[in-house]
């Protein structure tokens, strides 16, 4: 086997294990926090094993888990959307209609004419506060990438020949579900469309670490979930007065950047193990 | 070709749209919210006189009519006041406080995008450094931010908001948004894979037989892809202006429009918005421009009759 195929199977396996992490953890996590225990406030990973405590002693595991629940499902959600509008592009692009494609650059000129920030905001504005939650935030953000995925798609596929790909295919005797389902998306579209969507999921966590960082320095309750859950954002909260004061809680902020870097690291190598041969 | 204007049209149809488009569907929205919008800055539980309220800020005869009110105000540069941001405050005197330093913020971050732009045209940054750029690409702006500011509060200490750190702030807040999520890496990576696409045109290299630079040829022809690119990025900066402007506490319009959200302010909302929406026209109609110079630059070149020396050296 060579050493790219290693790569590809490696990033893989890394990126299945923290999908597989990342769900088990958002299953798992508790309703509410434990009670506060004012005798392990800012305990170490070491005094309170695996990842210690935030500042009234409750264990920052909690924190993980909770924030993994808040991402996991819109996130996952936001990024099969923008697979299947990045499919649709590509196909689209195999069909060779020149009116479809018109129809959808225009639609895409309208959609990225506005910054996403505004939108999502908009979006979370009119959101009623008893249906507070990530999912529509993250569809609306998938909407507003699926543009550039589906441009990227038809890339591609204008690049292997477009229609008269498909009707090379057609000449060998292939049946249409064939030739679009495998020769077409699977074996040349599968990079860009598991690469897209695999950014999109990173871009919706990062966005929910955004939208409820801001809510928290000002003491308001977030766009992005209940009340009742806490979210990574409320790591990287607890864990900033350390790098200004003199606050233990420096395993707080560690803990909250290593769940983004895990997470970058996730859609990097979902990316990876998606490139063609 | 023949209809090489119609791109053009489209997007200074839409630069035209978009400021009215945004406080519409603003609008509607309010209207579609469950209770009336009186009631929103004025819950009659906890304040009497809504309706009283609802007939001074013109809420009190539907969306229609607030619409147009509003428009009408905003046009002479009324924006209404501030439902609960700062009660009663003139929003268009929030927006004078608030556009100046988005504007400072934005036409900073733009140096290191506009480097990475050049530096990638010129073909200048080695491939060896793509996954180094990928890499600090994949960092959110709230994360640079936090270390910005953690930074500015451990250098100034207790005069963190005075003058001098105001500046800091904005300058680690422009260096943020050209470097977060992919803003550097973006401009690198995108403006070379254009470049080098384009170069390997065969009219190129018969440009380079001719003894012609190789820019003065491709410019014109990337130009228009060149210019949705930055509309792209600026947007992409805007976007980001919002964190960056309430972690590292700029009054900014990305800060005043977060903080209309959050407290459900639709008056900052919707002439924060608009704002948004204007500075996404002025880019369109600047793409427009750009590619209505680039079409008439291409149209009026000269028509050479090919010679034989030249189709020699083309061969």
């Amino acid at each position: 086997m060579r050493g790219g195929e290693w790569t590809r199977r490696l990033a893989g396996a890394f990126a299945l294990a923290c999908l597989l992490l990342l769900g088990w953890a958002a299953w798992m996590a508790p309703e509410h926090l434990s009670p506060p225990d004012a005798s392990l406030a800012y305990a170490s990973p070491a005094e309170l094993p695996p990842l210690g405590a935030d500042n009234r002693g409750r264990p920052l595991t909690e924190y993980a888990m909770q924030g993994a629940r808040v991402v996991a499902l819109p996130s996952v959600a936001a990024g099969l959307v923008v697979m299947g509008f990045a499919v649709l592009g590509g196909l689209l692009a195999c069909v060779g209609s020149s009116r479809v494609g018109t129809v959808i650059q225009a639609l895409g000129e309208v959609v990225g004419a506005l910054p996403r920030m505004l939108v999502i905001l908009v979006v979370a504005l009119v959101i009623p506060k008893d249906a507070r939650g990530l999912l529509p935030l993250a569809l609306t953000w998938a909407v507003l990438s699926a543009p550039g995925a589906m441009d990227e798609a038809a890339a591609v596929a204008s690049r292997l020949g477009g229609a008269r790909f498909v009707e090379a295919l057609r000449a060998h005797g292939y049946r249409g579900s064939r030739i679009y389902g495998w020769h077409v998306v699977a074996l040349n579209l599968r990079p860009v469309v598991v690469r897209q969507g695999a950014e999109v999921m990173m871009q919706v966590v990062f966005l929910e670490i955004a939208l409820s960082y801001l809510a928290v320095v000002e003491d308001q309750p977030s766009f992005t979930h209940a009340d009742s859950l806490v979210s990574w954002a409320d790591l990287l909260n607890l864990g900033y007065p350390s790098l200004v004061l003199d606050v233990p809680s420096m395993h707080a902020l560690v803990l909250g950047l290593a769940l983004i870097g895990i997470v970058a690291a996730m859609s990097l190598c979902l990316g990876v193990a998606a490139r063609a041969r | 070709m023949t209809r090489w204007w119609l791109r053009p049209a489209v997007r200074v149809v839409a630069a035209i749209a978009l400021p009215l488009l945004v406080p519409a569907i603003i609008t509607a929205l309010i209207w579609a919210l469950p209770g009336d919008p009186a009631s929103i800055i004025c819950p009659p539980q906890s304040c009497g006189g809504t309706e009283v309220l609802a007939a001074r800020w013109n809420l009190d005869a539907g969306p229609w009519s607030f619409f147009w009110g509003w428009l009408g105000g905003a046009v002479q540069g009324d924006f209404g006041n501030s439902w609960r941001l700062q009660q009663g405050v003139a929003v268009a005197e929030l927006l004078r406080e608030a556009v100046p330093n988005t504007l400072k913020l934005l036409g900073l971050a733009i140096i290191p995008v506009g480097l990475g732009s050049v530096a990638g045209a010129r073909l200048r940054i080695p491939r060896g450094l793509d996954a180094v750029l990928q890499i600090v690409g994949l960092v959110p702006a709230l994360v640079l931010s936090l270390v910005a500011a953690a930074a500015v509060t451990l250098a100034y200490g207790s005069a963190a908001y005075g003058a001098e750190a105001n500046l800091v702030r904005l300058a680690a807040g422009a260096l943020v948004l050209g470097l977060a999520d992919g803003a550097l890496s973006g401009a690198v990576l995108g403006t070379r894979d254009l470049f080098q696409t384009e170069n390997k045109q065969r009219y190129v290299s018969v440009a380079l037989l001719r003894g012609e630079r190789r820019l003065p040829n491709t410019l014109p022809n990337v130009a228009p892809a060149l210019a949705g690119q930055l509309r792209a990025r600026l947007l992409h900066l805007l976007s980001g202006a919002v964190v960056v402007e309430v972690v590292l506490r700029i009054d900014g319009m990305g800060d005043l429009l977060w903080g209309g959200t959050l407290l459900q302010d639709f008056g900052v909302v919707l002439a924060a918005a608009t704002c948004f929406s204007l500075i996404s026209s002025f880019l369109l109609l600047l793409q427009a421009v750009v590619e209505i110079v680039t079409a008439w630059h291409v149209r009026r070149a000269p028509v050479l009759s090919a010679t034989a020396s030249t189709v020699e050296a083309a061969a």
